[in-house]
């Protein structure tokens, strides 16, 4: 097909962050880390209900043995990254900034593998809700960044109906290139793994929504999509083309409705390294315990892509890249736009880390924040078409309820606005406090309901 | 035409509060809310027609008429009287908000029965007085420049809610800022002179 | 003179007439009122600061009047002013309890361990939510100001990036505890003077090197004091059910080896001139 001649989606809003540090890694191929002497697997890797750990400081434990249990629906399993001692249950410094619990094991440098399940290589004719069970018994989250239980995604609540899954490989975050990678180098399994996400909800209408800047990775997946009847979407290079809503909106042009799930307008959305884990866990039977990071920054000495094991120390995967040039002055794990900032470099990878960023001090400059102006451009940017720059100044005028009123709960928090924001105002942050403050009043209005 | 004169001419070109600055002080005092605003405006649009008729069927039939022949001229009565109904009205309102809405009763506070002390109301019947107006007239008159003192204080409270936001210099905040905005507002409404 | 007639007989009956309507609808419209609410919001110091639990003084003088509360769960007013209330409703006026706030921690910006940087808003919810803010205790006081903000008498001030109670303002109204974030602020008993300035449980190893004002739990003040000082893991606090509570003297014997229990004076004292060696 002529490229030229395509169409190519997106949605209203939106920005377009400098996207030259995709080029620091999205010619590397994908390098998988050698194995390390102590991983600190962090037990709740899934948003939700922590797992329940089942072993014991002691214990022996072989590559994908299961750690924890999933406590719960939303809740995801826990298997050990490679053989080896269980030194300890321990607290590390989390990646939202507070210790967290992490299982530290000690390898034993064999890397002695178990065979926690039984490959189903035909899966076409298997029944869903045995796919179904393997992508729960896997342990897979969404690997987008959320790191939402992938089972409860795939479970269609009563009532709903779907018609569409739309995988996500517009990978719109700048630095960002594992998810371009993936594709590029394993297409089948993306393709594999998105027809079994589709077998399971009994869909045959599958889209991958790709930006055009990954043209090399549209041309690979175009080579074999036509075998898993999967259509390949080009999208303009837009952030955050890669949100859930965006992507529905620019493909099927369905609008989900304010505090709506893709459900609601009959879509699933899954990010492509998910599909590529479904994959290996229903085709290889393997549970997810690692994952390709993109372990980026200017002042790394050999930036690249990493298949990093989930418990890999941030300061390890810093050190296959052959360490620093300049002292840097902030990690972030995850994007640039939406990851968050960490305070140490023991940080543990989990399995919706798609990024280590190093930044020097003069990329990530300290600024001071100033008056709105009034300039709306955080108004033009929203792909949400919110009011940042006003809801802002309510929330600092003590004004949550009109926050509230104006929709604030809508927030992606992709942080368009703060990047446009030429007062360098901390909009997401503030907007971040009304949503949590809001949530905190609707859980106590509830509890006081159900008390009555 | 001469009730579209009359209407515009109430609401936009001499508005009360913005051409005539009549009854600041509720437009200052009760302006920090748009509901409590809302409130204070439909108790004033009530007062105002109401008295409005009444004060204008008081001077025409009450203080000019002829009794066996004899001609009486009450004109000296004229503030006593208006004064008095005006009183009587504001009363009634108070006494049925209390029971109605006691949130806005308590919103209002003193501004509610300061609208008997209110220059809008007196005002507005001293010029139906002045111009002569019929009592059909002269309630529309009235009706519509209680309309016109809503339209001020309900722009005037939105401009507040915003106001109260904004971080102006400590100097300014408050009171200040609001006499700044209620100035640049009527200018604002100059451009209306002229229209009729 | 039959004009003074006329003019006395039109305005009587106008009034007539309108004083019959007014009655009409209060016969109808009647609100049964206690004048007793008015009394005593007029006693009341009209702060709104909601410290009695009360949403303002207006509530609060509602429920007195109708027996709900005692007057003296108004921490504003003076010991005099609740009893003139007690008096005047006849009631009894409650035992005394007055409070005050202390923020229980001395990590300003010298003590403490200080992170690279911090970009963000200027709100120590905000700063609590990624990562705890600029600060390495996540215990502390994060030091940008919402209890000053939230405090209705300017009682809080914040040196240094701690924020300090001026006891002489303070009416413990605990409009602060609410305000911050990690529940830093705790409201102690108002005769009280000394307090541990800490609220990390953390080790003490641990503590010490992220602060070097915070309590590391020697022990020390408990051993010297059993009955005002209890030590719960590695964080000393003042027994405030105690007789006698602690004052000067107790701290001058003392010597607290990190400064973290320390009299209200010293605290402020020590505050005020931390960091004005090193400038020079």
């Amino acid at each position: 097909m002529n490229k030229s001649s395509r169409k190519v989606m997106s949605f209203t809003g939106g920005i377009h962050p400098v996207s030259a540090g995709k080029k620091l890694t999205n010619t590397h191929a994908v390098h998988t880390a050698p194995l390390l002497e102590r991983y600190t697997v962090l037990v709740q890797e899934n948003a939700g209900k922590a797992p329940e750990v089942i072993i014991k400081p002691g214990d022996k434990v072989l590559k994908y043995q299961l750690l924890a249990k999933a406590s719960g629906f939303v809740s995801a399993n826990l298997h050990s990254p490679t053989s080896g001692e269980v030194a300890g249950i321990i607290e590390v410094p989390g990646p939202m900034g507070v210790p967290a619990l992490a299982i530290d094991i000690r390898s034993d440098g064999e890397d002695r593998e178990t065979d926690p399940f039984e490959p189903i290589p035909d899966w076409r004719s298997a029944e869903p809700q045995l796919l179904l069970d393997r992508v729960a018994d896997a342990g897979l989250v969404g690997m987008g960044g959320a790191s939402f239980p992938t089972r409860v995604k795939l479970t269609i609540p009563p009532g709903k109906k779907v018609d569409t899954l739309i995988l996500n490989g517009a990978e719109c975050e700048p630095y960002l290139s594992a998810d371009h990678r993936l594709m590029l180098e394993s297409p089948c399994r993306v393709l594999e793994g998105a027809a079994i996400i589709g077998h399971i909800l009994g869909i045959d209408k599958i889209y991958i929504g790709i930006e055009i800047n990954k043209h090399d990775a549209i041309a690979e997946l175009e080579r074999f999509s036509e075998d898993y009847g999967i259509k390949i979407i080009p999208l303009q290079v837009q952030y955050p083309q890669g949100s859930e809503k965006q992507l529905i909106h620019a493909i099927v042009n369905r609008v989900v409705p304010p505090g709506g799930l893709p459900a609601d307008v009959g879509c699933v959305v899954q990010n492509v390294g998910t599909a590529a884990a479904v994959s290996d866990a229903v085709t290889l039977g393997i549970p997810l315990v690692e994952r390709i990071v993109t372990v980026s920054g200017k002042v790394l000495k050999d930036p690249g892509n990493w298949k990093l094991r989930i418990g890999t120390p941030v300061i390890k995967a810093i050190e296959f890249c052959g360490g620093v040039t300049d002292e840097p002055s902030k990690l972030i794990l995850g994007g640039p736009m939406m990851g968050f900032a960490q305070n140490s470099y023991e940080v543990p990878i989990s399995k919706n880390t798609s990024g280590v960023l190093l930044f020097s001090r003069r990329r990530a400059l300290n600024y001071r924040s100033g008056s709105c102006i009034r300039c709306g451009r955080c108004v033009q940017g929203c792909p949400m078409g919110l009011c940042t720059c006003l809801l802002a100044t309510a929330i600092e005028g003590g004004r949550i309820d009109l926050a509230e009123q104006n929709h604030v709960m809508d927030c992606l928090e992709c942080g368009s606005c703060a990047y446009v924001c030429p007062a360098h105002r901390p909009l997401v942050q503030t907007l971040r406090l009304a949503k949590a403050e809001i949530r905190r009043q609707r859980a106590a209005a509830a509890k006081a309901n159900s008390g009555k | 035409m001469k009730y579209l004169e009359l209407t515009v001419g109430a609401v936009l070109v001499y508005n009360f509060v913005l051409s005539r600055f009549l009854g600041i002080c509720p437009f200052l005092g009760v302006s920090k809310r748009v509901s409590t605003a809302m409130g204070m405006s439909g108790a004033v649009v009530f007062v105002m027609t109401l008295a409005s008729a009444i004060t204008a069927a008081i001077y025409r039939y009450l203080l000019h008429f002829t009794l066996g022949g004899v001609t009486y001229d009450l004109g000296f009565l004229q503030v006593l009287l208006f004064i008095l109904v005006i009183a009587a009205l504001v009363q009634i309102i108070e006494i049925v908000l209390q029971k109605l809405s006691p949130a806005l009763y308590q919103a209002l506070g003193i501004y509610l029965p300061l609208i008997t002390t209110n220059c809008a109301v007196l005002g507005v019947a001293t010029l139906n007085a002045k111009a002569n107006y019929s009592v059909l007239d002269a309630t529309i008159f009235g009706c519509f420049s209680g309309v016109g003192f809503a339209l001020a204080i309900l722009l005037f409270s939105s401009l507040r809610e915003k106001l109260e936001l904004a971080t102006p210099p400590k100097a300014f905040e408050g009171t200040p800022i609001a006499l700044v905005t209620a100035g640049i507002l009527a200018m604002a409404f100059c451009g209306f002179a002229g229209l009729c | 003179m039959s004009g003074l007639i006329v003019s006395a007989l039109v305005m009587g009956v106008l009034a007539l007439v309108l004083g019959t309507a007014i009655g009409i609808f209060v016969k109808f419209f009647k609100v049964k009122s206690d004048p007793r609410v008015e009394l005593v919001l007029e006693l009341l110091p009209g702060a709104n600061c909601g410290g009695c639990g009360c949403a303002g003084c207006a509530d609060f003088a509602k429920a007195v009047a109708s027996g709900k509360l005692q007057p003296n769960r108004c921490p504003v007013s003076s010991r005099e002013q609740v009893n003139a209330i007690a008096f005047a409703l006849g009631v009894d006026p409650g035992e005394g309890f007055a409070r005050r706030a202390v923020v229980c921690c001395s990590g300003d910006k010298y003590q403490t361990q200080m992170r690279k940087f911090y970009n963000g808003a200027i709100d120590c919810a905000a700063a609590n939510m990624i990562g705890g803010g600029p600060k390495g205790c996540r215990y502390g006081c994060i030091g940008m100001g919402n209890c000053a903000h939230a405090c209705p008498f300017g009682a809080i001030e914040v040196i240094n990036s701690l924020a300090v109670v001026h006891q002489e303002l303070c009416v413990g109204c605990g409009k602060c505890v609410t305000a911050c974030p990690r529940g830093v602020i705790k409201l102690v008993p108002a005769n009280s003077s000394a307090h541990v300035y800490c609220n990390s449980p953390e080790k003490g190893a641990t503590k010490r090197s992220l602060c070097h004002g915070g309590c590391i739990g020697c022990g020390k003040c408990e051993r010297a004091y059993p009955d005002q000082f209890t030590k719960t893991g590695f964080l000393a606090s003042v027994n405030y059910e105690a007789e006698k509570l602690p004052g000067a003297e107790e701290i001058e014997a003392i010597k607290c080896p990190t400064g973290a229990l320390a009299s209200e004076a010293g605290h402020y004292e020590s505050e005020k001139n931390a960091g004005k060696g090193e400038n020079k």
